[in-house]
Order: C-alpha cells, then sequence, then structure tokens
C-alpha cells in the first residue's frame, strides 16, 4: 500500500484533464468507465462516492481506491470550404486521476463515511504557435481537483441516501496571439493564468428494489469556479507597453449540474446489465468573461458568449463475471455536444461523443481488485465556425483512454 | 498484472492507428475561365502603394501579387513579373514608418507616423527597367487616372509609367496593360478620378498640369474605362471589376473629427472674448468643440466646421497644435473638405461606380462592390480572430498614409476577389490567408 499512495502523491502533482463532451470528464471510476460510465445504480466499489454517495453504505468494509487515466486526443483542423491549409493540435497526454476511501463506520453499522478526490472537469488543446487560429487560441489548460467528504445512510434493506459536500480546485491557463505586430512582423502575445475554487454537493440514493434490481438518482451541483486573482501578460512592441500592462484579473467558469438516473439488473448470476442517463445542465456556461482590473483604451473587459446548451447522456454497460478471479466489462456511451454551431470555438472543438468502452477486473484474492480499462472516443467531422472570430473549418476528434485502478478492502 | 501491460501495449497500438483523417477538399479553377495569364490593371492600390509611397515589400505584398499565388492553386498565374523597385525606401518619397515623435510644441513623444530616416537605398529606382524584367502582369500604376489610360506618351508623365512601359514616350498605357495579352484580368481603375480633388482639399485645390485635382469629366471617364475594358477583354478574356471606393471613409479623412478640438474652461473663456465681437457666431465650451475652418461663403470668411466636413490628415500637426489653427486661426481651406465638396466627391463616386457597374452587367463579368465591402470594414470585420477596421494606424487595414492598405488590408481585397471569381466560375480559390501578411509594425 505504500507504493500506491506514492503513486496517487506524484499524480496529485500532474494535471487533470478530461474529455467528455465539451469539458467535462466521466472517468471517475474504472469499472464504471468501463461499462460506458453508468455507475449511478450499482455500487461496485468505492468509485460510488463519486457517482451515487448513496450507495456508499452498500460496502461492506472500508475500502481504498486509486486510478489513473492515461488520455490522449488528436483533434485535426481543415481549412474550408477549400485549401490546403490543415493543422493537427500537438500530443500531449492527460491524466486524470481518482482517489477514494470509504465504508462504514463500524462491521455492519448502518453509516458509512468516505472522501472522495477526483477531476471531473478539465480540457486541454495546444496547437501550433502560428497556425491560422493562433488569434483565438494557442494553448488551453482547464484543470479541476474535486474534494468530497460524504457520508451515507442505510435507512432500511432497499432504500439508501448519502451526500457529499465539494471543495472544487482548479487551474486555469490560456495563450493567445495578439494581432500586434512588431517591426520583425511577429504577432504579440497573451497569457493569463490562474487559480480557481470553488463549492457544491453531491446527493444521492440509491434503491436495491429486489435482488436482481437496483436503481440510482444522483445529482451533483453546479459549481462556479472563480478566478479571483489571475495574472495576465501581454508581450507586445514596446511603444504599445503601458496600453497592455500586466495586470490581475477575474473570471467565473459555472460548471453544469448533472442529474442522473440509472437502472442495474443481474440478468443471470454472471451477468449484470446497468443503464443511465445523465442529465447535464450546460446552459450554466453562458459567456466567458475575463475582467481586468488595469483597463486601458487598448485592454477591455471581454465577454466571449458560449451559450453552451444542456445535453441528455445516455450510457449501456455490461459486466460479466468470469470465475472467481476475473470479471470483463464493456459499454458504449451516446454523449452529445452542447456546443451549438456558430460557437465552436478551437480551444475546445468539441462535436458528439460516441465511446466504446472495455476493461478487465482481476481479484488476486478477495480483498485486493486491480482494474483495467481501455476507452476510445470518436467524434464524427464537424463543419464549424466560431462566429465571434470569424474562424471555421472542419474538426475530427480521436481519443483514446487506457486506465488502471486498485482497490484494497481493509 | 500481464495482463495490464498487454493491455498498455494495445492502447499504444490503438493509438497510433486513431489519428484523424479528414483532409481539405482540391482547389478546382472551374468553368469557362482561363487563369493561365493574369494581368493587374489599376493604380497605386493595385501597384502595392502604401505608407504614401510605393516600396519593394509592399509591391511584394499587392493584392494581384496576393491573388495571383492563389490563383496558383488551380495552376494559373504561372508567371507573375511585377516592375520591383530596388529596396525599401520607397520612390520617390521614402515611406511612412511609426515612431517615436516630439513635435515643436510636445511635451513627450508620441507614438506616430513619420518619414523612414534608414538608408537610401532607392538608387536606380527611376531607370526603366522593361527590357530587364518586363512586361509585367502587374500593370498598377500610381496616380493613373481612368482618363489616363488613353493619353499617348503617358510614360513621359508619370515617373511610375515611365519605368515600366515599353515606350514611355509614345504609347498609351492601354497599349501597354495589353502586351501580356491576358487569359485573365481585374480592372481596379477610377479612384484617382476623385482622389486628387479630394486630398488636394476639393475646390481650393491649386491648379496643376491635366488637371489632375479636378474631378473627371463623366463623359470622358465613360468613353475611356469602355476602351481600356474592350481592349482587356479582346481576346475573350475574363476579368473581374472592382468599383471605387467612396474615399471620405479612409482614415485619411476620418481621423480628425471635426468635433475634436479638446479645450479646458480658461482656453474656452479666453477665446470666447476674443470672438466676442462676433455675437456669438464663434462660441467655444469646456470639453470638445468644433474648429475654426476657413470658408469663403462665410460672413466672416470662417466659421466652425459642421458634422459631415472633414479635416485632412495631411493638415501640420505643428499648426494645430502651436500655431493656432482651428482656434485663433482658421484651418485653410485646402485641408478641409466641406458639405458642398463632399457631395460633389460621393455623387462623382456614384456615377463612376453606376459606369463601372454598367459596363460589368453589359460585359457580363463579375464586379466586386468594393465600396460596399469598404464601408463593412468601417464598421469592422475579423479574419480568423483578428479585428480589422477604418480606425487610423490601430485598425489594422490601412497603412500610415490613411489611403492605402496594408498588406493585410491588400489581402482583404484579394478574398472579395476570389468570392467574386469562385460564384462567377464556380471555382473553388481558396482565400489568401490574410493574417500571414503584415499590417501595422510597431516599434
Amino acid at each position: 500500500m505504500k507504493k500506491h499512495f506514492l503513486l496517487m502523491g506524484t499524480l496529485l502533482l500532474s494535471s487533470a484533464m478530461a474529455f467528455g463532451a465539451a469539458f467535462q470528464l466521466n472517468l471517475q471510476g474504472v469499472r464504471q468507465l468501463a461499462m460506458g460510465g453508468t455507475g449511478t445504480a450499482v455500487p461496485w466499489d468505492a468509485a460510488t462516492i463519486f457517482y451515487n454517495p448513496g450507495g456508499l453504505s452498500a460496502l461492506k468494509h472500508v475500502q481504498a481506491y486509486g486510478s489513473v487515466q492515461f488520455l490522449s486526443a488528436n483533434t485535426r483542423y481543415v481549412e474550408t470550404p477549400t485549401g490546403s491549409y490543415s493543422a493537427n493540435s500537438r500530443e500531449k497526454l492527460y491524466t486524470p486521476f481518482n482517489f477514494y476511501i470509504g465504508g462504514p463506520v463500524r462491521y455492519k453499522s448502518k453509516l458509512s463515511l468516505g472522501l472522495g478526490v477526483y477531476t471531473p472537469f478539465g480540457t486541454g488543446i495546444r496547437w501550433d504557435d502560428n497556425w491560422r487560429g493562433r488569434y483565438v487560441v494557442q494553448d488551453i489548460q482547464l484543470q479541476s481537483v474535486f474534494f468530497q467528504p460524504t457520508a451515507s445512510y442505510r435507512i432500511n434493506d432497499v432504500v439508501s441516501i448519502g451526500a457529499g459536500f465539494v471543495i472544487a480546485t482548479g487551474h486555469v491557463s490560456i495563450q493567445r496571439a495578439v494581432p500586434i505586430q512588431n517591426m520583425n512582423g511577429q504577432d504579440g502575445k497573451a497569457e493569463l493564468a490562474g487559480n480557481a475554487n470553488g463549492l457544491g454537493y453531491n446527493i444521492g440514493i440509491h434503491l436495491r428494489a429486489t435482488d436482481r434490481i437496483q436503481f440510482g438518482i444522483s445529482y451533483r451541483s453546479s459549481v462556479k469556479m472563480k478566478v479571483k486573482r489571475g495574472y495576465a501578460t501581454f508581450t507586445v512592441p514596446s511603444a504599445l507597453s503601458s496600453s497592455f500592462p500586466y495586470t490581475a484579473f477575474r473570471s467565473d467558469i459555472n460548471l453544469p449540474q448533472v442529474f442522473n438516473v440509472g437502472v442495474g439488473v443481474k440478468a443471470t448470476d454472471r451477468l449484470t446489465i446497468t443503464a443511465d442517463a445523465n442529465f447535464v445542465g450546460w446552459s450554466s456556461y453562458d459567456s466567458l468573461i475575463f475582467d481586468y482590473e488595469k483597463n486601458t483604451a487598448s485592454l477591455q473587459d471581454t465577454r466571449s458568449a458560449r451559450r453552451y446548451k444542456n445535453t441528455l447522456v445516455a450510457r449501456l454497460g455490461a459486466s460479466y463475471t468470469i470465475g472467481r478471479k476475473f470479471t470483463a466489462m464493456l459499454g458504449a456511451a451516446y454523449d452529445p455536444s452542447p456546443v451549438r454551431d456558430g460557437y465552436v470555438s478551437p480551444d475546445l472543438p468539441d462535436n458528439n461523443h460516441i465511446m466504446a468502452t472495455g476493461g478487465l477486473v482481476f481479484k488476486p484474492n478477495k480483498r485486493l481488485s486491480i482494474m483495467g480499462v481501455f476507452e476510445y472516443v470518436f467524434t464524427p467531422k464537424r463543419d464549424a465556425s466560431f462566429d465571434e472570430a470569424n474562424f471555421s473549418g472542419r474538426y475530427q476528434t480521436r481519443i483514446v483512454n487506457p486506465g488502471l485502478g486498485i482497490s484494497y478492502d481493509f | 498484472m500481464k495482463k495490464v501491460y498487454i493491455l498498455g501495449l494495445m492502447g499504444g497500438l490503438m493509438m497510433a492507428s486513431c489519428k484523424p483523417n479528414i483532409e481539405p477538399a482540391a482547389p478546382s479553377g472551374g468553368e469557362g475561365v482561363d487563369f493561365t495569364k493574369y494581368v493587374a490593371v489599376g493604380n497605386s492600390l493595385t501597384a502595392g502603394y502604401a505608407d504614401g509611397t510605393l516600396y519593394r515589400s509592399g509591391q511584394q505584398n499587392s493584392y494581384p501579387f496576393i491573388l495571383a499565388e492563389q490563383l496558383k492553386t488551380v495552376g494559373g498565374a504561372k508567371e507573375f513579373r511585377q516592375p520591383l523597385l530596388p529596396g525599401e525606401y520607397g520612390y520617390p518619397e521614402p515611406k511612412f514608418m511609426l515612431m517615436m515623435n516630439q513635435g515643436l510644441c510636445d511635451t513627450v513623444a508620441s507614438l506616430g507616423p513619420a518619414r523612414y530616416k534608414g538608408a537610401l537605398d532607392s538608387v536606380g529606382s527611376s531607370q526603366n527597367i522593361y527590357t530587364q524584367s518586363g512586361p509585367f502582369h502587374n500593370m498598377g500604376i500610381p496616380g493613373i487616372r481612368c482618363i489616363d489610360f488613353l493619353v499617348p506618351g503617358y510614360g513621359a508623365l508619370n515617373p511610375y509609367a515611365r519605368r515600366m512601359f515599353v515606350a514611355p514616350a509614345g504609347s498609351r498605357a492601354i497599349d501597354e496593360a495589353v502586351i501580356i495579352k491576358p487569359s485573365f484580368f481585374t480592372l481596379w481603375i477610377g479612384s484617382n478620378d476623385v482622389l486628387g480633388y479630394a486630398t488636394a482639399g476639393g475646390d481650393q485645390a491649386p491648379a496643376t498640369p491635366g488637371g489632375t485635382n479636378q474631378i473627371s469629366n463623366i463623359d470622358v471617364f465613360n468613353a475611356a474605362y469602355d476602351t481600356v475594358l474592350s481592349n482587356l477583354r479582346r481576346n475573350g478574356a475574363q476579368g473581374v471589376l472592382l468599383n471605387i471606393p467612396d474615399i471620405t471613409n479612409t482614415p485619411f479623412f476620418t481621423t480628425i473629427g471635426a468635433k475634436s478640438l479638446m479645450l479646458s474652461k480658461n482656453d474656452a473663456n479666453l477665446l470666447n472674448n476674443a470672438y466676442n465681437s462676433l455675437g456669438g457666431f464663434i462660441r467655444f465650451a469646456e470639453g470638445a468643440n468644433y474648429f475654426i475652418i476657413e470658408d469663403s461663403t462665410s460672413p466672416y470668411k470662417f466659421r466652425h466646421i459642421k458634422d459631415g466636413e472633414y479635416i485632412l490628415l495631411s493638415v501640420p500637426s505643428d499648426s494645430l497644435k502651436c500655431a493656432g489653427w482651428g482656434t485663433k486661426k482658421p484651418i485653410p481651406g485646402r485641408y478641409v473638405l466641406t458639405l458642398s465638396e463632399v457631395a460633389k466627391i460621393r455623387n462623382a463616386t456614384a456615377s463612376f461606380n453606376n459606369i463601372i457597374y454598367q459596363m460589368a452587367k453589359r460585359e457580363n463579368i463579375p464586379m466586386v462592390d468594393i465600396n460596399a465591402y469598404m464601408s463593412t470594414v468601417q464598421a469592422g470585420v475579423v479574419f480568423n480572430g483578428a479585428l480589422f477596421n477604418t480606425s487610423f494606424v490601430s485598425g489594422g487595414a490601412f497603412s500610415l498614409d490613411g489611403i492605402h492598405l496594408t498588406p493585410r488590408g491588400y489581402a482583404l481585397v484579394a478574398n472579395q476577389i476570389i468570392m467574386a471569381i469562385n460564384t462567377r466560375y464556380k471555382s473553388t480559390i481558396p482565400m489568401a490567408d490574410v493574417n500571414k501578411y503584415r499590417g501595422v509594425a510597431f516599434p
């Protein structure tokens, strides 16, 4: 276990990103991801702290759980309607992680307590510095880590409830070229970076209707991530340096509320089928505002309309027990894009996500589980424009995302 | 754990095979048009004139050159020769550059355009280069009017024509323009048939040989345009016409606002006392005021400027700042366009543009309404995240003379031509990457 915690320690330092539709990721459990991202109805393991806090009291033992994904996304842009220009986003590996610990306060206690540390939102894309969209974005990284202390209570053999308080931290950095050229024809540059904080909650009900059928309902509140004091650095020709001062800025990003309903059916002794629906309240992301502390005639506050729309995500998963030591999982999901036509920026060239997932759990003994998952995300090509910048083209993204996890029952 | 390694290996393999695979569509040259031999006929705007002069890198980023680069993607304009100057200094005058300047009565230096002070590299600019590198595909001749195209021996009157014509002493500009026998042409002429009048201050313009400070006669314009176009069309060449932008929308006329005289309460009072005898005919207040301009029709031969009248960018700024121009003394009429002068300019522009429109219709060839486009630029256009408007210096589209464009501005023009070509000839020539070119350069 010492090694395990060491691993988690180093991962906390690295960045945690997310690639669901828009910048939500649904990678909070290895088993759950392998089953198409379902997890509201069946409390497989301590990851239920995220998927449905009401399921935590179903755990018989205190469990420590850790997992990490190795996500790489490739986006390609081509000029439309014609041309010879295309650009690829730079290769970059993201490592979203999860850590959970929780279980009954005493053996057979109705009350369970836990803590989740996970990375539910994030995004990142890096284009070449001199690519054609450089005045829109060269590099953007959004990271978040949520801390969620959680309590769950088993009311009776059927109904359990749970609630967690969310303390969210994050970091945002954006880099883009500024269309002001020096005597050598080089562009200016704007770099913005800041830490963000927010609060929220996560509540859920778990229903064990019969031995074979379980239901889950959970609700994760929206979280207003506030950048109270970020810093903006501008590199411009010296004659204009007083017009673009080094300045603090404020910004908010409203992360969406998510309402989840799930069902899990034990079809046979070996086979369990799960289905989830997630309602994601993306309309909270209406605009992206940067409020600079020092304004000049050249440096005004900016407001970029995003106008995201709410989405409904459908997920399906299956788990099949092969023997005493192995379980195999499969899943699929359809995660529609919240980004409207005309608002597709190269900082997040989003489209509908179609996901196929698979995984394996190896249980060498009663207490230890080692989990592996592979996710492949396909987005159809999208002819899109970012009207505000008059930047349009065709985008296609492919994401591959293997992951590993380990859990141990005390 | 072995299985985990296998899974990782599989992941690695899939990563390699799961790259996006979309590719740009190949451009097509369309139907009923041959871009092989492209010739651009025009004036300074076609020559790549910028920053108050003609210099080599301006020519190398002229809109005809940018257009030729795009035509190459569909096999056109394989050759595109321009009458390049030897250097960057500017010919005949040095170019404007942005620098920190301190005027006679400025307490601090401020950023503004001033004439280039670098090494003179324009030696040899006046020499005829036809035998060396002609005939030329870019037949943009700074200063030429539509009505000049039929003047025999025009090369003797215009130094730019003189250096690029095969027979400067005897030929007409239109004869020179068709030496290459273009299969495709762009024709953007007519601006100088009204610009000379406007930049010289309208009715107060001093007389010049050939009347270049007068608005051209519309019948002469009509006949000249017709002849030029007929000559270009002679071998069945296709082409695009561009009309005349309203010159009063350019920064040369809009930068110094009519009501941009800022006065303190004290200064306003002092001026009001000085003009007291006129019984309120001249009146100043704290804040923004209308300048005083010369006007021979006014009872006192001067008056406040009105909204819709323009002060030219060529007005000496030291005279405004320390010689009392616009306050104690009226700004001379040659630096001002009054309402009646503005009306003459706009009427002439509209009449000339009507002729161009009718010709395009008659010949069934596309016309770019660059006049309408420039008024959208006035409101602001965005290209791949870069905003362009007609603000002086900061707008990015206009060069430091306030009339001619920057390479980025010329690229915007080239894209308007490409759109017209693509619409008319069903081609899919890609747009120029405007931001690849230079805008206004800051120190």
